[in-house]
């Protein structure tokens, strides 16, 4: 219905429920609350009277314009019909662990799902701590929202298992599906791809980031079908295959909405121009490899500078996957604009981004290699006076390597870039003075992950533990939701996380802590955890069962190559029926016959439907 | 995990850190001895070189050393209060010693090889025509795809989707040629069927004698493309890269002109 109608309607409504049905037992009072309350709550066997149904309709239309998830989740609390209204107007659907619940079961409470938000494997996966084919799958979630929701708008996965399969089932089963964003997931190829190209003829979104898409040599751009396109925003930075170029273009050309382009690095800077030429409404491009297919000649090179000139409108660039240097300077025109600079595939050195970088007043999101020093760090902090997010990525990822940034670096950001919210921060070494610094200097952290290669590395000048600093940061940031340690840290730095990190959501822990006192300080100290991942540390059963009380509130504990025993985990299993257990190891060729009390990897996360059927063989639920 | 006596109980072994300072560096040392034995070692055997950066305790790096256990004192895992851990000794200040333990640094696999991408401006991929083999930046999830079994891509002339059949699965051609039929057996009919009716299933059959409609073909380690069934099994097994089930009626021209790595077959 059109806003003029239901607001009409609400305002009857309202009239009518203010009047009161002079038929109801109420008569002339309001009803005592308590009356209402009772009523409201007998849903079962009791037929609701007209205020409630009047309630209900003025609920409808109120609740479509909340879209928070946590305020609908408050309100669906309030009463059983609350509830249900609730679930009629629930279009976008928020499931952080796949696992949580069945397809079945949220099929059945939302009607009217329109957008689904699915999580799957925790995050310690990327990292190679979870043996393949643990789980995860997406089809169950599509066979169950095909039959469902066939109006289904859009599906955004993470860390999930998508088979080609199951893309040809969505795109056969929602003739209006408008957005597919796969993040961090595997198990599909081209072959997939190119049959939500072709079936989803509404298709505005397709985002593949950092997903595994297997070559399965199918042009899958090619399959995009004639005529105009709906698409805004492209994405296969991540597709390690190559690409029809032509077909590309094409589509380009006719894609009158499309805002955000991210090319892979098989798009050579010569190609890159002509799509530049032919799309200057971009507002976000991929720049594939920018590097040249061929040794220019001369006069005959393209003119960079100026495609860069013309895409008046671009404020988020990235790629630059195999840069040849002395192209960089042509992305100079477009710098005052850009709000987002993603340079973390490219080895840039400090003096090749200190031109650049002196423009980009406007910087709010930045990532880069490690490449850029000491001395590079200090120019984004001269420059970048608004930066909120800065994530640093090392360029030779192992322990005992060079690592050309330190907390020279990471103080210098701190005291330049007073806005900053969120940082990633890869090191070789650094100092409680530097993060500490940082915590003083920028009050408005939610997110800080430092991550110290060098497994218990204290701090280099002092020799001390890292307590001090982490410590600092939890005690200053007040409003820190998200924490990574790392270096050498006793007890003590959990103490003070538990002590000060209350609305701490995210915490990742790796080879750290002595005992299990500090686990123990975390569960019991910051109320607001939800995942909890931890690995390599000495922490045990008594950790582990200083959290029982915890886990029926928390998304999910992954706990791998501490000192679990295996009676303890199941202890945990038995006493929480509402938390599924899961042990296993990195060995999938398990040997049945010989039980291992040791447990090196316990993940644990709450279910309304019990353990899940489809578990593998190296997997086990207690 | 052959090998491991029954009764083993793991304890891992980790650093004993006491908070006060250096204090735990010196009972370090005097446990040294008596550690000695027990000590779970990733790098070469002796070598006595210091670190004051102490880094850490020797976790078994689980690519490697999975299958070594170590006994631990204490034989019974709940004596084993897991508030503290033996700590491990020279081993533990040795800073080049330590193998590459698994997932860490907490990098994502594709950012691991940027040093060898990021110097191939000209590599020999060409923007379209090349074709990689098997091309992944994960060296270890490639290890464990293989460990897993032979999974091989097959295509099929008229589906666009190709498929992944694992060898590993099957000992004869017959079972292989069973199996193709059951993965394209459904697809087949919903590509053929454009008139909007029910597509009928018909069975995939005759993929290796070419009586069939179907024929089974492999492109090889070398690049050459053959029909399937003419070498045994094992020999097949072992050079086999890919599958392809062509129309029998296109093998002379499939085979003939489709010798070259750099050139795909066209449906």
């Amino acid at each position: 219905m059109t806003e003029e109608d239901s607001s009409a309607k609400m305002s009857e409504d309202v009239k009518r429920y203010l009047k009161l049905d002079p038929r109801s037992a109420a008569a002339s009072e309001p009803p005592p609350a308590a009356a209402l309350a009772n009523k409201s709550r007998n849903f079962k066997s009791f037929e609701p009277p007209c205020p409630d149904h009047v309630l209900e309709n003025v609920l409808e239309n109120v609740l479509q314009f909340l879209t928070s998830r946590c305020d609908r989740n408050a309100v669906s609390l309030v009463c059983k019909s609350w509830w249900r209204v609730e679930s009629q107007t629930r279009f976008e659907v928020f499931i952080g662990n796949c696992y949580s619940l069945s397809p079945a079961r949220l099929t059945h409470r939302f009607k009217r799902v329109r957008s689904l938000v699915l999580k799957g494997k925790p995050r310690f996966a990327d990292f190679n701590l979870m043996p393949p084919n643990w789980g995860a799958q997406f089809a169950p979630w599509v066979v169950a929202t095909a039959k469902a929701y066939p109006w289904l708008e859009k599906v955004h996965l993470k860390r999930m298992l998508v088979t080609d399969d199951d893309l040809a089932l969505l795109a056969d089963s929602f003739p209006g599906f408008k957005d597919l964003t796969l993040v961090c997931c595997e198990g599909f190829g081209t072959s997939g791809i190119a049959v939500v190209a072709n079936k989803c003829r509404q298709l505005r979104v397709l985002d593949l980031l950092e997903s595994e898409v297997t070559d399965d040599e199918v042009d899958w751009i090619s399959c995009f079908p004639a005529g105009e396109t709906h698409l805004e925003s492209l994405s296969f930075d991540c597709v390690e295959s190559p690409i029809n170029f032509k077909a590309l273009e094409g589509l380009v050309v006719r894609s009158p909405f499309l805002k955000k382009l991210r090319t892979n690095r098989f798009v050579s800077l010569e190609e890159l121009h002509r799509l530049m030429v032919r799309a200057p409404q971009l507002t976000s491009l991929g720049t594939g490899s920018f590097s040249p297919d061929n040794v220019p000649q001369g006069a005959q090179e393209p003119d960079y500078a100026a495609a860069f000139r013309a895409c008046k409108s671009i404020s988020c660039l990235s790629g630059f996957r195999e840069l040849t240097p002395e192209y960089l300077p042509a992305i100079s025109p477009v710098c005052a604009n850009l709000t987002s600079l993603n340079f973390s595939y490219a080895n840039i050195s400090p003096d090749m981004l200190k031109p650049i970088i002196r423009n980009c007043h406007n910087i709010r999101v930045f990532w880069a290699l490690d490449s850029i020093c000491d001395e590079g760090l200090q120019a984004v902090a001269a420059t970048c006076k608004e930066l909120r997010e800065l994530r640093v990525f090392p360029f030779d990822p192992r322990e005992d390597s060079e690592g050309p940034i330190s907390g020279v670096g990471l103080q210098a950001i701190s005291e330049g870039c007073r806005k900053l919210e969120s940082i990633l921060y890869f090191c070789q070494r650094m100092t409680n003075g530097a993060v500490t610094a940082m915590s003083e200097n920028c009050p408005q952290l939610t997110v800080f992950r430092l991550c110290i290669m060098g497994r218990h590395r204290p701090d280099h000048v002092t020799g001390k533990p890292m307590d001090d600093g982490f410590g600092a940061i939890v005690k200053n940031c007040k409003k820190l939701t998200r924490l990574a340690v790392s270096g050498l840290l006793t007890d003590e730095a959990f103490s003070y996380i538990g002590e000060y990190g209350k609305l701490i959501r995210t915490l990742s822990v790796a080879f750290a802590g002595n005992s299990d006192k500090a686990l123990r300080y975390v569960l019991e100290g910051c109320p607001k955890l939800q995942k909890l991942e931890i690995r390599d540390s000495p922490f045990g059963d008594a950790g582990l069962r200083s959290g029982m009380h915890r886990y029926c509130n928390m998304r999910f504990v992954w706990l791998s190559s501490c000192a679990l025993s295996r009676g303890c985990c199941r202890d945990v299993a038995h006493a929480l029926p509402n938390v599924v257990v899961e042990v296993f190891g990195s060995d999938d060729d398990y040997d049945d016959t010989v039980i291992v009390d040791y447990v090196e990897t316990m993940y644990l996360y709450r279910s309304l439907d019990g353990p899940r059927k489809d578990a593998p063989k190296f997997v086990t639920i207690l | 995990m052959e090998g491991c006596p029954r009764n083993r109980e793991i304890g891992p072994k980790l650093l004993d850190l006491i908070p006060q300072g250096r204090k735990w560096y010196q009972e370090d040392k005097n446990n040294v001895d008596q550690e000695k034995k027990l000590e779970l070692r990733l790098g070469p055997p002796g070598g006595d070189e210091e670190d004051h950066h102490h880094s850490a305790m020797k976790k078994k790096n689980n690519t490697e050393t999975r299958n070594i256990k170590v006994e631990s004192e204490d034989k019974s895992f709940h004596g084993f209060n897991g508030n503290h851990f033996s700590s491990s000794n020279k081993t533990s200040q040795k800073r080049t010693a330590p193998g590459p333990v698994v997932g860490w640094p907490p990098v994502r696999s594709f950012r691991k090889n940027l040093a060898s991408t990021s110097s191939s401006k000209f590599g020999n991929e060409s923007s379209h025509g090349g074709q990689i083999n098997n091309k992944s930046d994960d060296g270890e999830k490639q290890v464990e795809l293989k460990k897993e079994g032979m999974f091989v891509k097959i295509n099929m002339d008229g589906v666009p989707i190709g498929r992944k059949v694992d060898l590993s699965a099957y000992k004869s051609y017959e079972q292989l040629s069973f199996a193709v039929d059951k993965l394209f057996r459904g697809l087949l009919a919903a590509q053929r069927d454009t008139s909007g009716g029910e597509g009928e299933e018909k069975p995939i059959i005759g993929l290796l004698d070419g009586k069939g409609e179907f024929t089974l073909t492999y492109e090889d380690n070398e690049g050459d493309k053959m029909l399937v069934g003419d070498v045994p099994w094992q020999m097949f097994v072992s050079s086999v890269k890919r599958l392809r089930v062509i129309k029998s009626s296109e093998i002379s021209s499939a085979l003939t002109f489709g010798c070259s790595k750099h050139e795909k077959m066209r449906h």
